[in-house]
């Protein structure tokens, strides 16, 4: 479902938002801080900082469903990933390092265009619940005339 | 609502893209990046809608939204729920939006593709900041807020009208303007064009902190943020230049790739060759454009709403007191003696042996090289060529404007000829690019060619 080249960029440390809505559908979203594309690349595991996680987990639960946007600051190259609610869970400590370093990825190209990465200092970036979704489409969110193009 | 949106201001800059959330009526979540939100009032937002999205055909279905905002300042993110009320195609929301998208689309050879097809107009229905991005330390904060408070902004207003009051020339009034806007508010890059000879041009006459002054400068209307003020004859802001950029670049990369449309060359920026915040305002009297006064910044988001709203106070006082300026220079100049000209002694020639510049006159082109290098065209450049040869086979070197307007070689349009105008640019032009050609006033309407190296003209058929 996802190819390699697409599944590099999702794990480099991106600007991550995932979109829900509730019943009466009333869009909701979070920032998240890292992601992970599971072996098969069938599915991913979106690690969204405890403090937010409430806006976002009884909707997964509620409807199932999810849409996670992926922009590098520095050119806004963007992906957006559907999916389907599988599991949520607390992030463990062996995940720690892999959040860090996305984390660390995307203070740094906040850096490259001028934001210094002293900003968001203040984020909370751990502790984390990792949400597992399972991938249904994929799309080039690149903004422009084909922003929203299937990615085969 | 307990937090206010207006406490947002900052965050309505386009400097760092919103997220848009929608569902479809089916309930499938979408989650987009947009370029701009736009305080409209203190219950409405406004969306860019640039583009035909997943976005745009599910708030047809379903009116609610959600957006994620971030305060350049602070980093203070923010969650708005909306629910879509109307687009606007027209009207002072869609023309501020439309404006500033297209600053930027002009800067990346982007016109008809990075443009805005409606202002989409939101209800805020809740706002709260979000938990996940809070602000950040105070210290940090305050380096990049500056905004001035009332009796700050009252008290630099009133000194740069004194400036306007007191000044005695063109020249005078355009400098002290300039220095003034350093001095009182801290912007150190400034520039003013005026309207030019040809039609729907501006060229820049006064300029402050840029290492070449570029006297003669042209921008055509709609090139650039001069010109995108120049031509909708209304204020600019541009927050993050560079990170607006960014955006219409990625579009520019994916229209080229969909083959949509040839991509012109991107034009180059005038003045600073990195700026991040440009506030333009344009200088009009009575409907008509005088010009065009631009301030740039390296910092990002350095101009704040309450700078839009002082400069373009002070553009109103400028464009008048620039227009009395000319009227009143042109008005004496009629009144100069007409006989001190002709009376004038002959041209002293202190030469420097050791300097000789080759002035070339095209005609064809009405353009003036110096020793290969581009000087000046259009009026100015034949004006130089009429005092250089009347210097050389007369031996004079004093003139009126009279005698200028009464020469029919030149060419001078009959109404408005701005030559006061044109003859501080020429003598600008000289000062950066020729200063051993000068021309220095002599009191009301007079001015003298002083030349202080060898000179040799030719004329180019």
């Amino acid at each position: 479902m996802i190819s390699p080249e697409v599944a590099a960029f999702l794990e480099a440390g991106q600007s991550i938002y995932i979109g829900t809505c509730d019943r009466a559908l009333r869009p909701e979203g979070a920032r998240a801080i890292a992601a992970t594309v599971d072996e098969g690349r069938a599915s991913l595991t979106l690690y969204v900082p405890q403090v937010a996680v409430h806006r976002v987990l009884p909707n997964l639960e509620a409807t199932g469903q999810a849409a996670v946007v992926f922009a590098r600051p520095s050119d806004d190259h963007a992906y957006q990933v559907k999916g389907t609610f599988m599991s949520a869970r607390p992030a463990e400590a062996r995940e720690r390092a892999v959040v860090e370093a996305q984390w660390k990825g995307f203070q740094q190209n906040l850096d490259i265009i001028g934001v210094s990465h002293r900003l968001v200092e203040r984020w909370p970036h751990w502790p984390c619940m990792a949400v597992r979704l399972q991938v249904t489409a994929l799309f080039n969110q690149t903004p422009g005339p084909g922003a929203g193009a299937s990615v085969a | 609502m307990s937090l206010g949106l207006e406490a947002l201001a900052s965050s309505f800059q386009g400097l760092i893209p919103a997220v848009l959330f929608t569902a479809s009526r089916e309930g499938i979540p979408n989650a987009a990046y947009i370029s701009h939100v736009e305080y409209v009032d203190s219950a409405h937002v406004a969306l860019s809608f640039q583009f035909f999205n997943k976005s745009r055909k599910n708030i047809a279905e379903n009116p609610q939204a959600a957006v994620h905002l971030i305060d350049p300042d602070t980093q203070q993110g923010y969650v708005l729920h909306l629910r879509y009320v109307r687009s606007d195609t027209s009207g002072p929301v869609f023309e501020r939006m439309a404006l500033r998208i297209e600053a930027i689309a002009s800067y990346c050879g982007l016109k008809g593709i990075f443009k805005l097809l409606a202002a989409d107009i939101y209800e805020v229905v809740s706002l709260e900041k979000s938990a996940e991005e809070p602000a950040c330390d105070e210290t940090l904060a305050v380096v990049r807020r500056q905004a001035a408070d009332p009796l700050f902004t009252m008290k630099a207003l009133q000194d740069l009208s004194e400036r306007v009051r007191s000044a005695g020339s063109l020249e005078q009034l355009l400098d002290s303007i300039l220095a003034g806007l350093e001095e009182v508010f801290g912007f150190t890059h400034s520039m003013i064009l005026l309207a030019g000879e040809e039609p729907n041009t501006l060229v820049m006459i006064a300029s402050r902190g840029y290492p070449e002054a570029g006297a003669g400068a042209e921008v055509r209307m709609g090139e650039g943020i001069v010109g995108m003020v120049a031509e909708a004859r209304k204020p600019i802001r541009i927050a993050g230049l560079i990170r607006e950029m960014l955006y219409a670049l990625a579009v520019r990369k994916r229209a080229q790739e969909a083959g949509q449309q040839r991509i012109d060359a991107r034009i180059a920026l005038p003045g600073m060759a990195n700026p991040e915040s440009q506030l333009g305002v344009p200088l009009v009297v009575r409907g008509e454009l005088i010009g065009v006064l631009c301030i740039e910044s390296e910092i990002q988001y350095r101009f704040h709403e309450e700078d839009k709203t002082s400069i373009e106070m002070l553009g109103t006082y400028l464009a008048l007191a620039i227009q009395n300026m000319q009227l009143h220079e042109r008005a004496d100049a009629a009144d100069a003696a007409e006989a001190s000209a002709a009376a004038a002694p002959a041209d002293t020639r202190r030469e420097a042996a050791a300097t000789a510049h080759a002035v070339a006159f095209y005609p064809k082109e009405e353009c003036i090289m110096v020793d290969g290098e581009y000087l000046i065209r259009s009026l100015p450049a034949r004006i130089l060529w009429k005092l250089l040869t009347t210097r050389e086979r007369d031996g004079r070197h004093e003139f009126t404007n009279r005698e200028l307007r009464l020469d029919k070689s030149l060419n001078l349009p009959e109404w408005k000829d701005n030559l006061e105008t044109r003859l501080l640019l020429l003598r600008r032009r000289l000062e950066q690019k020729c200063p051993d050609i000068r021309i220095a006033p002599r009191g009301r309407g007079r001015f003298a060619l002083e030349v202080s190296a060898g000179v040799t003209l030719t004329e180019h058929a």
